[in-house]
């Protein structure tokens, strides 16, 4: 009871004590962000990842037949909810009047791909409707459709880094043309003689790709994977793709999954394929064990950025220290009357620890508070940056989203909370020594 | 003198001060560290962009190109201010090595290797024909091959320790390369006869430009050839861009104007000609314009984190305002003395000042050094982190970068001291302005003494 009555009356009477809480909570606001800032980042790649690819991916090193019946097996698994084919090639695509794009073409099968993508809700105008999503050109069956992604065709604005939609939907229904090229399937084990043979096709726009993702958006063109096929491989009797993207069903563990998978597969390539050693070896991985390397360099940046600001607000603890040693400087007075009533000198030394613990928490509080605030808010507050000073700080071009991640992170909360509330007891212990040191016979002596 | 006195007095015998002295070396001494390897990185990349593109560059966006460019180049060749001139074609390609099953997308450059390492550093960043460029598209192994220079990344893998394991020469590896030719009004100059022209090129070299984009996505060709390649030969050539290279002595913004104006000039001389519309989608732009897209994004980061420091070095304010204050409670009987005999209230804010600015400073002095001394050898740190426990501040696999910078900028360093100084002075106004305040009456009352 003691110590709350002295801690409230040093609270108001010593109002320089809040200088310390705004410099804990000035601390904490800045790690918080930090930290959320980063993690919601990595989130964000993982979940780019999850939505591209699907929750695994099967990548042998070479294209393979019969991938239908491989996902029909998979399919009945209970671990699956999904899987699609894709077929990929790098592309040049050409857009118009001297408009010439490096792309990368992606075979899929659109309604498959939207059950284990999403893959649909990224698509400015079938995105609206239930339908699945289809390459059918209205009016022109004859024609082959494709999607292309938003920043294939234009790029976003400089200065507000938002996209001309408008503008950008008017290709929609434009022809254009593509190159690509493959190693005919006769020549795939002759590495000597192997000649990649170019390939053009021209088909027309039937939807643009929003995904949020630049890199995915600036790069991706998406194909029927039959026609991509019959350009690529022309000689293929069956159907051929070279990855699986799967969805797994709710609930499911990925290691187990990715064990039951491993094991149809290779079941599968012993049985459809010949058991081909270099097929039956196959990468098998989630889509964020395929970011490890990218998020493995991100957390070790966040740690690094983490350590530099922790270290600078070192000086809390520095003046916290400074404004307790002057308060029992002050106070003491008050200390030796308070240990001739007989209060032991670790009571004396406990109540200026918690107080200074209370400090740390009240700050910290405060601090998280502000941190949560900037964090939820963080795109907002990059727009009016940019409105007051022309700065446009968040460019998807550089930094890959369009928008800043803005989750807090409550898993970093708890360490940065207990890391200040300790700061601010450490900051604290040596006046508290000093209080519990007063000699009452020699402070209360009248002189 | 009193002034001095006093304020060393205090900074002496206080032994307060210290930590508020401690406080300040602290912050200055991470600002120091992290400013000088982020401005060192931004300068080291600005650098490598004017090294990759010249001074300045007549160019077009437009892959189409625009006419007339040797007219142009003659031009300003006849000028005393130009010290070389490189025309340059652009485009985008697919690229296939002989007995590989993958192809992949790249951006192509044409140019003459002697003429672009008078514009630019290209010679430089060539391997096996550093010491005579003008042979950079021709093989060793056979010099009447084509040959093709590869951004580095392209052909090599690096380590990390950011090498890359070069053969003694040059490997015989032949590169199909294809790409649309483009007529002058952007359509496809082979519609309906395959659209694309194809042709297979020798690896001769590589070129390290040290820009990470660059190296992983540019295949070098000479110039005619990516002219034929890319349909812009013919009666009336094409190119893409002219780049620029000015004499040392001329700055760049004036040699920039210079070539702005000469370019009105020849457009106007040129208006009515053949396909002479080309020329109007040619911009005049200085290296810092032309490369803004991708130093403007490295200039924010380095505003950010400064902007962040500012916020964090509040908390030194915060801590000279404490123990100024302190200071100031403890000694109102001095203050009190001092104003009885005379002494101004200008005087005791000036007093105070002077102490804070002696904490500033000396504060200021101790993290520098610290700075410094950690600086010369923060790449050695490194090193002996990545033997011991395989620790890099920045995966030199992933990141293009060599040795972290630690040249320390003397102008990095003066607005840091001088924006530690003006914080400490600035925690310091409210305790200097309350001792002058300060009645001696009230603090030389006997009950006060």
């Amino acid at each position: 009871m003691l110590k709350i009555f002295l801690w409230l009356r040093y609270l108001r009477k010593k109002k320089i004590v809040f200088l310390s809480i705004a410099a804990v909570a000035l601390s904490v606001s800045l790690l918080m962000v930090v930290a959320s800032l980063f993690s919601g980042f990595i989130d964000a790649l993982r979940q780019a990842a999850v939505e591209t690819v699907g929750d695994v991916v099967i990548s042998p090193p070479i294209k393979f037949a019969k991938y239908e019946l491989l996902i029909q097996r998979l399919e009945q698994m209970k671990q699956v909810e999904a899987a699609t084919a894709t077929l990929s090639a790098p592309s040049l695509l050409h857009l118009g009047k001297g408009n010439v794009r490096a792309v990368h073409v992606w075979g899929i099968e659109p309604a498959r791909r939207a059950k284990v993508t999403g893959f649909n809700k990224f698509l400015r105008r079938q995105g609206q409707s239930d339908k699945e999503p289809s390459f059918d050109v209205p009016g022109f069956p004859e024609r082959i459709g494709g999607f292309v992604g938003i920043a294939v065709v234009a790029e976003p604005n400089e200065k507000t880094d938002e996209y001309d939609f408008a503008a950008i939907e008017k290709m929609i229904g434009e022809q254009v043309i593509l190159t690509t090229g493959a190693v005919p399937a006769a020549q795939e084990f002759e590495s000597a003689a192997a000649q990649v043979k170019r390939r053009t096709l021209k088909f027309t726009i039937v939807d643009i790709v929003f995904t949020g993702v630049y890199e995915l958006d600036k790069k991706f063109v998406y194909l029927p994977i039959e026609e991509l096929q019959e350009k690529l491989y022309p000689n293929e009797s069956g159907r051929v793709a070279d990855q699986i993207q799967i969805k797994l069903s709710p609930g499911t563990s990925a290691d187990v999954a990715i064990a039951q998978i491993r094991g149809l597969w290779q079941s599968f390539v012993d049985e459809q394929l010949d058991g081909a050693w270099y097929l039956r070896n196959t990468d098998i991985e989630t889509a964020e064990q395929m970011q490890n390397p990218y998020i493995a360099e991100l957390r070790k940046q966040m740690g690094v950025l983490l350590l530099i600001f922790g270290v600078v607000s070192f000086g809390v603890v520095v003046l916290i220290f400074c404004i307790f040693y002057m308060i029992v400087s002050l106070k003491q007075k008050d200390i030796a009357i308070i240990k001739s009533c007989g209060t032991p000198s670790s009571s004396v030394a406990l109540i200026f620890v918690g107080f200074g613990a209370c400090v740390g928490m009240v700050g910290s509080g405060i601090g998280i508070a502000v941190g949560c605030i900037v964090t939820k808010n963080v795109n907002a507050i990059e727009g009016w940056v940019r409105i007051i000073f022309g700065l446009k700080l968040w460019k998807s071009s550089v930094y890959m989203f369009s928008r800043i991640p803005n989750e807090v992170d409550w898993a970093s909360a708890l360490p940065i909370v207990l890391l200040a509330i300790a700061a601010a007891a450490i900051g604290t212990l040596i006046p508290a020594i000093v209080a519990a040191r007063t000699r009452p016979v020699e402070i209360l002596r009248y002189e | 003198m009193y002034k001095i006195i006093l304020a060393i007095r205090y900074l002496i015998k206080r032994r307060i001060t210290y930590f508020a002295v401690l406080a300040v070396a602290l912050c200055v001494f991470i600002v120091v560290v992290v400013m000088t390897v982020m401005t060192g990185l931004v300068s080291d990349f600005k650098q490598k962009n004017r090294d990759f593109v010249g001074d300045c560059i007549v160019g077009t966006e437009s892959l189409v190109g625009f006419t007339y460019y040797k007219d142009f180049m003659t031009m300003m060749e006849e000028t005393d201010f130009i010290e070389g001139v490189s025309p340059v074609i652009k485009s985008y390609a697919l690229i296939s090595r002989a007995g590989s099953q993958h192809c992949y997308g790249v951006e192509i450059m044409g140019l003459d290797p002697v003429r672009h390492s008078q514009a630019t550093s290209f010679g430089q960043t060539l391997y096996y024909r550093k010491a005579d460029a003008a042979k950079a598209f021709v093989p060793t192994y056979d010099p009447n091959l084509p040959g093709c220079v590869l951004g580095i990344d392209l052909a090599l893998p690096r380590d990390s320790n950011s090498s890359y394991p070069y053969a003694v020469s040059p490997a015989e590896i032949g590169y199909s390369i294809s790409c649309f030719p483009l007529t002058a009004k952007g359509a496809l100059a082979k519609a309906g006869l395959g659209e694309i022209n194809t042709q297979t090129f020798y690896f001769s070299d590589h070129s390290q430009s040290g820009l990470a984009r660059e190296d992983s996505s540019l295949v070098y060709l000479p110039f005619e050839q990516a002219q034929l390649l890319c349909g812009m030969a013919g009666p009336l050539e094409r190119a893409n861009a002219v780049h620029i290279k000015f004499k040392p002595n001329l700055k760049l913004n004036a040699g920039c104007e210079k070539v702005a104006s000469l370019w009105q000039m020849f457009k106007q001389q040129k208006a009515g000609e053949e396909q002479a519309d080309l020329l109007d989608t040619v911009t005049v732009q200085s290296w810092k314009d032309y490369r803004r897209a991708f130093i403007a994004a490295m200039e924010k980061e380095q505003t950010m984190m400064t902007v962040m420091f500012a916020f964090v070095g509040i908390t030194t304010v915060f801590i000279v305002f404490v123990v100024l204050y302190m200071i100031i409670s403890h000694k109102s009987k001095d203050i009190g003395i001092l104003k009885s005999v005379g002494v101004s209230n200008a005087d005791i804010v000036e007093l105070f000042s002077g102490f804070a600015f002696l904490i500033g400073f000396l504060g200021s002095g101790v993290g520098l050094s610290a700075g410094w001394l950690f600086l010369i050898r923060i790449n050695r740190i490194e090193k002996w982190l990545f033997e011991h426990f395989d620790f890099q501040l920045w995966d030199r696999t992933i990141y293009a970068i060599g040795d972290i910078p630690n040249q320390v900028s003397p102008k990095v360093l003066v607005v840091i001291v001088i924006s530690a100084i003006v914080a400490c002075l600035a925690g310091a106004l409210v305790p200097c302005w309350q001792a002058a305040k300060s009645k001696p009456i009230e603090t030389l009352q006997v009950n006060q003494l």
